[in-house]
C-alpha cells in the first residue's frame, strides 16, 4: 500500500504536467503572436513596427528567458491570474466563476442522481439474482450506459422537449420572466432537470454493475452465513452487514468516473445550450479564444484531480482495512479484484 | 482454421454480441462500399435543399441540398478510420508499454505505473477540446491526439497478464534454458496478448469513435471529412430545427447510425471481454 505523501505527490505532479502543458501549448503553436494579433479575413492586415513589437514583447514579458516566463506564469497561477479574454473583454477567472455554479449544479446533481440509481436498482437486481427481474434491469442498465451522453440527450431533447413540449428546449432559467424565490428555483429545476437526468442516466451504468458484483460476492461470504445463522433479520443482514461493505468500492469509483462526468457535462451542456463551463468552452473554441479555452481546462482539471485525491484520502481512512500495512497479504487479492472491474468499464 | 475459429466464437457470443456483431459487419459494409451503394454525390448540391426522405434522397437532403444517406455512407469511413486509426496505434503502444513494465519490473515498471496513474485521472475530454483546439483538428491530428490518450487502459491489461505470465513455468523453464528476452516475448508471450489485445482495442475503437462525434459535435471536426458528428453539429446549430420538421432526418439518421455502431460495438466488446478472460465475466 502506498502511503498518503507519495499520492499526494502523484497528484501533484499531475498537476504540474497540466499546468505545464498549458504553459507551452500557446508557445509551441506555429505561427507568431503578432500576426494573430492582426486582422482578420477581409480586413486591412496591421503590420507592427519594429518598436510596437517590441512594447508588446515586454508587455507580455516575452522578451524574458523561457524559465522566467514559466515561474510567473506559475505565481500568477497560484494568486488566481488565468489570464485575459481577448473575446469577452474580462478577466479569465471572473468569466469562469460566473459561470462555474451551472456546471457544479449539474455535476453535483448528476453524480447524487446517478448514486441513487445506481444503487438502488444495483441492489435491487442483486437480490433477485438470475430472476428476469435482474435480466430486465442488467440489460435496460447496460444499453444505456453505453450510449454516449451527448447522443441520449439528443434524443431526450427531442422527444421530451421538442415533441412532447414537457421541458425547455434550451437555456439555465427563463430570462426576463421576474421569478423569485420559489418560483426562480422551479425554473432553474425544471431546465435542469432533462440535462441531469441524461447525465445520470449515462453514468449510473458503472455504479449499477459495480454495487451488483460487489454485493453477490459479498453475500457469499461466510460472515454472510454467520449472520444468518445468528438469527439476524433479513433486513439487518442486508442493510447492516452487505450494503455497508458494498458501498465503499463506490468512493472510488465515483471519483475515477468523474472526469468522464465531466467531459460528459461539456458535451451535455451543449446539447441542452446549458449555461456552464461546457458551452463556454465551446463558445471559446469556436471564437478561437485561447486564454478562456485554457483557462476552463485548468479549472476542470484542478476539479477532477481534487475531487480524486479527496476521494482517495477519504476512502483509507472510511476503510481500516487501508490503514497503515494491517491485514498486508489479504490486501492484493482484494484489490486485483477491484482493478479487474473496474477497467471492464472505464 | 481460421474460418473455425470464427464459427466457434460466434456460437460462445450471447444474442446481444450477435446483434452487435451483425450491426457492425453492416455499417462496415457501407463504409466499404460506399461508392456502390449511392447515387448522388456526397459533398456536393444534388437537389432542393432540406427536402425530405422519398424520391432520389433515400434519407433527405441537408441545408445545402446534399444527400444526406451518401453523406451517411461516406461518413462511416471517417468513423471506421478513427476508430481503427486510434485501436491501431494506442494498442500497439500500450502493449509495448505494458509488456515493457511488467517483464522489467523494477523502476521501469514503477515509473511507467506512476506515467498510466497520471493518464487515468486527467480528463480526457478538456484535454483533447485544448489540443484540437491549438494544433488544428485534421483526422490525422485526432487520430494521434486520441492514441495519446487512451493507451494507458491496453498497457495496464497487458502488464497486468504479463506479470502472471512471467511466473508460469513454461516460461520460467524457457529462461532458463536461455531463451533471450525477445525470444520469451515474441514466442510465448504475444500469443497469450492477442485475445485480450483485441478485446481492448475493440473498446478502444468505441472510445474513439464517441470522441471524435463529440469532438466534431463541439465544431472541433475536420471540417473536410463530413463525419457524423459534423453532421449533427450543423443540424443543431441550425438555429430553431426542433420549429420544423427538418430534425426528422438532418438529425435523427446521423444520430441513429452513429448510435447503432457505438452500442453493437460495445455489445460485442462486452461479449468478447467474457470470451477471453472470465475472470471479469462476472458482471
Amino acid at each position: 500500500m502506498k502511503n498518503k505523501g507519495l499520492r499526494i505527490a502523484e497528484y501533484l505532479v499531475t498537476l504540474l504536467v497540466i499546468v505545464t502543458m498549458n504553459f507551452f501549448l500557446p508557445r509551441l503553436m506555429p505561427g507568431d503572436p503578432f500576426l494573430h494579433l492582426s486582422g482578420d479575413a477581409g480586413q486591412e492586415i496591421v503590420t507592427f513596427t519594429k518598436e510596437q513589437q517590441e512594447y508588446f514583447a515586454a508587455y507580455y514579458g516575452l522578451d524574458r528567458p523561457l524559465p522566467e516566463q514559466y515561474f510567473r506564469y506559475l505565481t500568477g497561477l497560484t494568486r488566481g491570474d488565468l489570464g485575459f479574454s481577448y473575446y469577452y473583454k474580462d478577466d479569465v477567472a471572473a468569466i469562469i466563476l460566473r459561470r462555474l455554479p451551472w456546471t457544479l449544479l449539474m455535476v453535483t446533481a448528476a453524480t447524487l442522481l446517478s448514486l441513487i440509481l445506481g444503487i438502488v436498482l444495483g441492489s435491487y437486481s442483486a437480490w433477485r439474482r438470475e430472476s428476469w427481474q435482474d435480466k430486465a434491469t442488467y440489460l435496460f442498465m447496460i444499453i444505456f450506459s453505453e450510449i454516449p451522453a451527448f447522443l441520449l440527450g439528443i434524443m431526450f431533447l427531442t422527444l421530451f422537449a421538442a415533441a412532447l413540449g414537457l421541458f425547455p428546449l434550451s437555456g439555465g432559467m427563463t430570462h426576463f420572466a421576474g421569478y423569485t424565490g420559489w418560483e426562480k428555483v422551479k425554473d432553474i429545476l425544471h431546465h435542469a432537470a432533462l440535462p441531469v437526468i441524461t447525465l445520470s442516466l449515462a453514468r449510473s451504468g458503472g455504479i449499477f454493475l459495480l454495487v451488483r458484483n460487489t454485493l453477490t460476492t459479498v453475500l457469499g461470504k461466510d460472515y454472510m452465513l454467520t449472520a444468518r445463522a445468528k438469527g439476524l433479520t433479513k433486513r439487518r443482514i442486508r442493510y447492516r452487514h452487505a450494503m455497508k461493505n458494498a458501498l465503499l468500492p463506490l468512493v472510488t469509483r465515483v471519483a475515477l468516473q468523474l472526469g468522464g462526468m465531466v467531459g460528459g457535462a461539456v458535451l451535455v451542456e451543449n446539447v441542452f445550450a446549458y449555461p456552464g463551463l461546457g458551452r463556454l468552452m465551446r463558445d471559446a473554441v469556436f471564437v478561437r479564444d485561447y486564454p478562456l479555452l485554457q483557462g476552463i481546462f485548468l479549472v476542470l482539471a484542478f476539479g477532477v484531480l481534487a475531487a480524486n485525491l479527496l476521494a482517495d484520502l477519504f476512502y483509507r481512512t472510511l476503510d481500516p482495512r487501508t490503514r497503515e500495512g494491517e491485514l498486508h497479504g489479504k490486501q492484493e487479492p482484494d484489490n486485483g479484484e477491484q482493478e479487474g472491474s473496474s477497467h471492464v468499464l472505464a | 482454421m481460421f474460418l473455425l475459429k470464427i464459427s466457434k466464437i460466434w456460437q460462445e457470443l450471447t444474442a446481444f454480441g450477435r446483434v452487435g456483431l451483425v450491426i457492425l459487419l453492416l455499417l462496415i459494409f457501407m463504409a466499404v462500399a460506399a461508392p456502390y451503394i449511392t447515387w448522388q454525390p456526397h459533398n456536393i448540391s444534388s437537389g432542393p435543399s432540406l427536402k425530405p426522405p422519398g424520391g432520389a434522397h433515400l434519407l433527405g437532403t441537408d441545408e445545402l441540398g446534399v444527400d444526406l444517406w451518401s453523406q451517411i455512407c461516406y461518413g462511416a469511413r471517417v468513423s471506421l478510420i478513427v476508430g481503427l486509426g486510434t485501436a491501431l496505434l494506442a494498442g500497439l503502444g500500450g502493449a509495448i508499454v505494458g509488456t515493457f513494465a511488467g517483464y522489467r519490473g523494477g523502476w521501469t515498471e514503477r515509473v511507467l505505473m506512476r506515467l498510466i496513474d497520471i493518464m487515468i485521472v486527467m480528463p480526457d475530454l478538456p484535454v483533447m477540446v485544448i489540443l484540437a483546439a491549438f494544433f488544428g483538428s485534421s483526422l490525422r491530428n485526432i487520430i494521434i491526439v486520441l492514441a495519446l490518450f487512451s493507451w494507458s487502459h491496453p498497457a495496464r491489461i497487458v502488464r497486468a497478464q504479463v506479470l502472471a505470465l512471467k511466473e508460469q513455468g513454461y516460461i520460467k523453464m524457457a529462461r532458463i534454458y536461455g531463451g533471450g528476452d525477445l525470444y520469451i516475448i515474441f514466442k510465448h508471450l504475444l500469443p497469450e496478448l492477442i485475445p485480450i489485445l483485441a478485446v481492448s482495442m475493440i473498446r478502444l475503437a468505441g472510445m474513439a469513435i464517441v470522441t471524435e462525434a463529440g469532438l466534431s459535435f463541439l465544431g472541433l471536426g475536420d471540417p473536410t471529412s463530413r463525419s457524423w458528428g459534423l453532421i449533427i453539429n450543423h443540424a443543431l446549430n441550425f438555429s430553431g430545427i426542433y420549429f420544423t420538421p427538418f430534425w426528422k432526418w438532418w438529425l435523427f439518421y446521423p444520430w441513429l447510425f452513429l448510435t447503432l455502431l457505438i452500442t453493437a460495438l460495445a455489445l460485442l466488446g462486452r461479449d468478447l471481454e467474457r470470451i477471453a478472460d472470465p475472470r471479469v465475466a462476472k458482471g
